[in-house]
């Protein structure tokens, strides 16, 4: 705590979102954190304590950030088809939620704290949120077929 | 080798077999207080180690004992990459331990799951 780093901690995790984002937290090895966040090894291993660590602090951020952002587009839209399309097209990206939620909260108590507390945030800004987040799903999906053909 | 257990309140490392007299140590404990993280990391390897003093290092094959890196003490005891676990200490003997464990995943959980952030 208030040691000086050397780094951007905030940077960091938010790289760290994305990186377990796209690649889930059993996908992305210690290999991939320190190519892809820039950071020494040894300095990883002080700030966050282990992967897991990271991982926590990047589900935290994207929570207060990410889906914080993504609860104010439901609330504003008319209808959740309306906020999916606007998620879709300009974000924000919730893929570490929906990764956590199927790979890590199952086994991780504190993940799955902090996914529920994400979907708690949903729900109060949308009733209806399973078939959103449905929605939200089937639509990231079509979009990277899109992409690909 | 090392076998990892968590006993009360305390991380227990017991150094296995031949590598007990390259790393020079048999046991390592550790108030869970201590201990940070563990984390599966078999790209350590690589690394470079710094000053060994005293243990093994024969390039590519053993690493055993203490390294002195950026300041920091570091135990090490991993011939098999494949099952390196690198374990964060704040405030103890060393910096942080990397070990081979047999199930690094069952390692690695055991641990995390003895702490709370």
């Amino acid at each position: 705590m208030g040691r000086p780093r050397g780094f951007d901690e905030e940077q960091v995790v938010q790289a760290a979102v994305v990186l377990f984002g796209r690649q889930s937290f059993d996908g992305t090895s210690v290999d991939d954190l320190v190519s892809h966040l820039g950071v020494h090894r040894g300095s990883l291993y002080k700030t966050f304590g282990s992967k897991r660590g990271l991982y926590l602090a990047a589900l935290r951020q994207h929570v207060a950030r990410d889906v914080v952002a993504a609860a104010e587009v439901f609330a504003a839209a008319d209808d959740p088809v309306t906020a999916v399309h606007r998620i879709v097209a300009s974000g924000p990206d919730l893929g570490l939620l929906f990764l956590a939620l199927v790979e890590r909260a199952p086994v991780d108590a504190e993940v799955a704290a902090e996914t529920s507390r994400a979907l708690a945030l949903l729900d109060d800004a949308r009733p209806g949120l399973d078939e959103a987040l449905g929605l939200l799903l089937r639509a990231r999906a079509t979009r990277t077929t899109n992409e690909g053909e | 080798m090392a076998h990892v257990r968590i006993e009360g309140d305390d991380l227990i490392v017991d150094i296995e077999g031949l590598n007990k007299m390259w790393a020079l140590k048999s046991r390592i404990t550790v108030p869970l207080t201590h201990v940070r993280g563990a984390t599966f990391d078999p790209g350590i390897v690589r690394e470079p180690k710094g000053l060994r003093a005293p243990g093994t290092h024969v390039p590519g094959v053993i690493v055993a004992g203490t390294f002195h890196a950026d300041g920091e003490r570091v135990f090490w005891d991993v011939r098999d990459a494949d099952k390196a676990v690198v374990i964060q200490l704040d405030d103890a003997e060393y910096a942080r331990l990397v070990i081979e464990v047999d199930d690094p995943r069952a390692a690695v959980d055991l641990i995390e799951q003895a702490l709370v952030r």
